[in-house]
């Protein structure tokens, strides 16, 4: 696993800091295509903690990140259409991690936002939003898209 | 406090009964009296079974079955140390939940699903103390490159610490063990969740769902979710620690999630 890491552009105190000074704010990416099936969350999970954590947040951060990105995409996973994949898209930069997520859906309904999940999804990261755009002609139906950031927590005076 | 709720068959044994004019005696008794010593050892004695009892309902679980007995009976002499019969409460009411606590400690201490070499059990351990000082100090959890400049090692041996957390298997243990757990009453934080619940769907659904988790697991959903503390927040007000907070969500979560589809269609 631990092969796998993802270059990622300032990683760390020291290179985040050097990032800002020159001006680079160029997202690292990671893309990941997966089955939309329930058994394939852990491959998710695993990516978005070990961002996190390369990226030097915080515990509750990193922890947070991950049962965020798990229920986004299990809620994704529950729209899905038929055998369709979920296509999850990290961006990394130094003071925060981006995740977008989508399924083709067979129905334009959007996640509900009054939902236990959306609530939970809502507590553990900085912002969280769905949108529904229609697919193109083939294969049709919806495109049914997840966003959320989870930014570095904020140093409080020790 | 909670009363005695006498779940384990072994509360309300009469078997027991008899020994308890001995707390009182003791009770009364100085430290350097030397009948404290005689009484202490027939209590502990008399009460083995009980201490057996515990330590047979988590043997098959790859410890060796003479290490649960010690770690129970262990348990069993911290409970009769530290009890105080004018409490109104009866000895197994404490003893059990005392015993019960031993036994969860000696598996999260030593409790690995797969084999892990011992430096990276070492590491996790270390690491875990690690999260436990600095966010002490910090106020906050620390990030890796904290824990990393703290104990003196790479950042990189810090992953794979942390990824090592992954092969603890003391997750499923505390399902079974913290169900039985009554040492810790958390109910207080209860309250605050009936109004915040008010703008949920499927509220008269997800109400059972809660009411019916354990209760250390409510607590910490509760509090994260509608009492806006962090998980190190939490691991400290709860006296367990931030990662054990971390596995404890991630599964109430993924059980609730499953039961509210299934109640929801």
């Amino acid at each position: 696993m631990s092969s796998a890491h993802p270059h990622v552009e300032g990683a760390g105190e020291a290179g985040s800091h050097a990032a800002a000074r020159r001006g680079v704010d160029r997202p690292s990416r990671v893309d990941l295509r997966i089955d939309a099936r329930p058994g394939q969350l852990s491959v998710v999970r695993a990516v978005a903690a070990d961002l996190a954590m390369h990226q030097d947040f915080d515990l509750d951060a990193i922890s947070d990140l991950r049962l965020a990105v798990d229920e986004a995409c299990a809620e994704l996973i529950g729209l899905a259409a038929g055998d369709s994949g979920l296509h999850c898209r990290f961006e990394v930069r130094p003071q925060e991690i981006r995740m977008a997520a989508e399924v083709l859906s067979a129905d334009s309904r959007a996640p509900r936002q009054d939902s236990f999940g959306w609530r939970v999804l809502a507590a553990l990261v900085d912002q969280v939003w769905a949108t529904t755009a229609p697919a193109s002609a083939d294969p049709g139906g919806h495109v049914v898209r997840i966003e959320l950031v989870k930014r570095r927590t904020r140093e409080v005076d020790g | 406090m909670r009363p005695p709720t006498g779940r384990d068959t072994n509360s309300r044994s009469p078997d027991y009964d008899h020994l308890a004019p001995l707390f009182h005696e003791m009770a009364g008794l100085s430290d350097d009296d030397p009948r404290r010593a005689v009484l202490r050892e027939k209590l502990v004695t008399e009460h083995l079974p009980v201490a057996q009892h515990i330590a047979r309902r988590f043997s098959n679980r790859g410890e060796p079955h003479e290490d649960l007995v010690q770690v129970a009976t262990l348990g069993l002499i911290n409970a009769v140390d530290r009890f105080q019969p004018d409490r109104g409460v009866d000895f197994l009411s404490f003893a059990v939940p005392t015993i019960m606590g031993e036994v969860r400690r000696h598996f999260r201490d030593t409790g690995w699903a797969v084999r892990v070499p011992r430096r990276l059990k070492e590491l996790h351990l270390s690491i875990n103390a690690a999260i436990g000082e600095l966010s002490q100090r910090l106020g906050r959890a620390p990030t890796p490159s904290e824990l990393a400049g703290h104990l003196g090692i790479s950042q990189e041996e810090v992953f794979e610490g942390l990824e090592a957390t992954n092969a603890y298997r003391s997750a499923s243990l505390d399902d079974m063990l913290v169900a039985d757990d009554d040492s810790v009453s958390l109910g207080d934080a209860i309250g605050e969740v009936d109004t915040e619940l008010a703008q949920v769907e499927y509220r008269e659904t997800l109400k059972p769902l809660l009411a019916r988790l354990p209760e250390r697991e409510r607590t910490v959903l509760v509090l994260r979710f509608f009492g806006n503390m962090t998980q190190t927040q939490i691991a400290e007000r709860i006296g367990v620690s931030q990662m054990h907070v971390s596995r404890l969500l991630a599964r109430t979560l993924a059980q609730l999630r499953e039961e509210l589809r299934d109640a929801t269609g």
